[in-house]
């Protein structure tokens, strides 16, 4: 009995291949076990350069970590759209009226009557939207390691969207601030002392809108972290 | 076949090393703008000083930009950018020199959108209260002090053009650093 030179295993050569395909890029795709070899011998040779460089944190699979970092990019992406929604909503529904009134002062507050809480309620509407949006570019860059035009694309909309973010709760932080402490200089009266529950509601809201921009600045250094692996020659 | 495939290309077209080179020296000049905008702001602030000719028995009429916490935290907060900006040059001009540094470019991306932040959140505190001086209150009862001092209310408000132009500097050059990632 004579054995044929190179022996081929259908199922054996099939399976660890295919977990490979899914596992990394969609480039490989092997038909014969010849071609298994050789795309397992490219594999580990590209690992191995990319082993050789690379301090220890990142040493892994190009493609399984940005995969890993698109994975938390979308749950971040879930995480910061509570505290934009719930700061938008808080803050616009925000309507206090005081027992006192006198004959020219009506103590009323709502967040129209300053321009600062408007902004701040339409950029926290924006940044809740802009995320729900951004959901399914963050699916695909999950489900296609490669996609670096996407991961650009997403990440120049991340950085205008942080701005806007941080513009408005460092505005409606600076008019909560007066509310709180006024000022004697200018003669501005500090109105948390009759307004209690307006200003507990807005300052909550400035909070969380700062929560929602540290999660974006995480998102900014991941997404550009994620577009820097790429092949190392 | 696979095997030339797993290699990819091992030469650059010198287009595209003229290509990255031209994208760090756009980001040096760039860097160049924000300082100038940064410090030009935090100046045009910290020597804001205008005293009223005339005055009561109880207020004296002067203000400073210290007087109002949130323009102090606008000097800061300029101050410490432009601080980074200048420190960060270096850095910048090593991009231009060794097109290869990869952490580098990784860090210089998370300061500048660090300093994005904290130059936004300084400025827009400030146009805040700017527009409060100039606008008032009228639910809230606050007087738009603009009325009485004219100077300093102009000062206040034209050294905040110089900070929102570092932050749209800071925008590109965070964009530019991202493509030049992207072109590795």
């Amino acid at each position: 009995m004579s054995e044929p030179a190179t022996v081929i295993h259908m199922d054996d050569g099939k399976a660890p291949a295919a977990a490979a395909a899914a596992s990394s890029s969609y480039a490989t795709a092997p038909t014969t076990t010849t071609g298994d070899a050789a795309a397992a011998a490219g594999t580990t040779s590209s690992n191995n350069k990319a082993r050789r460089g690379l301090p220890l944190l990142l040493r892994s699979g190009a493609d399984g970590f940005r995969r890993c970092l698109a994975v938390i990019d979308f749950v971040l992406r879930v995480a910061a759209f509570g505290p934009t929604l719930a700061a938008a909503i808080s803050t616009g529904t925000a309507d206090e009226r005081l027992s006192v009134f006198t004959q020219f002062f009506q103590f009323h507050a709502r967040f129209d009557d300053f321009t600062a809480f408007t902004f701040f309620v339409v950029a926290n509407a924006v940044a809740a939207g802009y995320l729900v949006l951004s959901l399914p570019f963050s699916a695909v860059c999950i489900l296609r390691p490669k996609a670096t035009g996407a991961r650009l694309f997403l990440l120049l909309c991340d950085v205008v969207v942080m701005c806007l973010l941080t513009s408005a709760g460092a505005a409606a932080a600076a008019i909560v601030y007066l509310a709180h402490w006024g000022s004697r200089r200018a003669n501005w009266v500090p109105i948390c002392m009759q307004f209690h529950g307006f200003c507990q509601r807005t300052s909550g809201a400035v909070v969380a809108t700062f929560l929602a921009v540290l999660v974006f600045v995480v998102l900014i250094f991941m997404g550009a972290g994620a577009i820097r692996r790429r092949r190392h020659h | 076949m696979k095997g030339t495939s797993e290699h990819g290309e091992t030469s650059k077209a010198p287009l595209s090393r003229g290509v990255s080179k031209g994208l760090s020296v756009l980001d040096l000049i760039l860097r160049f703008i924000a300082i100038i905008g940064t410090l030009a702001s935090a100046i045009a602030m910290g020597t804001t000083n205008e005293t009223l000719p005339f005055f009561t028995q109880f207020i004296r009429f002067k203000a400073q930009y210290s007087d109002l916490p949130t323009l102090t935290f606008f000097v800061i907060a300029n101050s410490i950018v432009c601080a980074y900006l200048i420190l960060s040059l270096p850095l910048s001009i090593v991009h231009i020199i060794r097109s290869k540094a990869k952490f580098s470019r990784l860090l210089l991306i998370f300061l500048d959108a660090a300093m994005l932040a904290l130059v936004t959140a300084g400025a827009s505190a400030a146009a805040a209260i700017v527009y409060l001086a100039h606008k008032g209150n009228v639910r809230a009862n606050w007087l738009a002090i603009c009325q009485q001092f004219d100077s300093f209310c102009e000062r206040i408000s034209g050294s905040l053009i110089g900070s929102f132009g570092a932050m749209v500097i800071l925008i590109l050059m965070i964009l530019l650093s991202a493509i030049a990632l992207a072109r590795r």
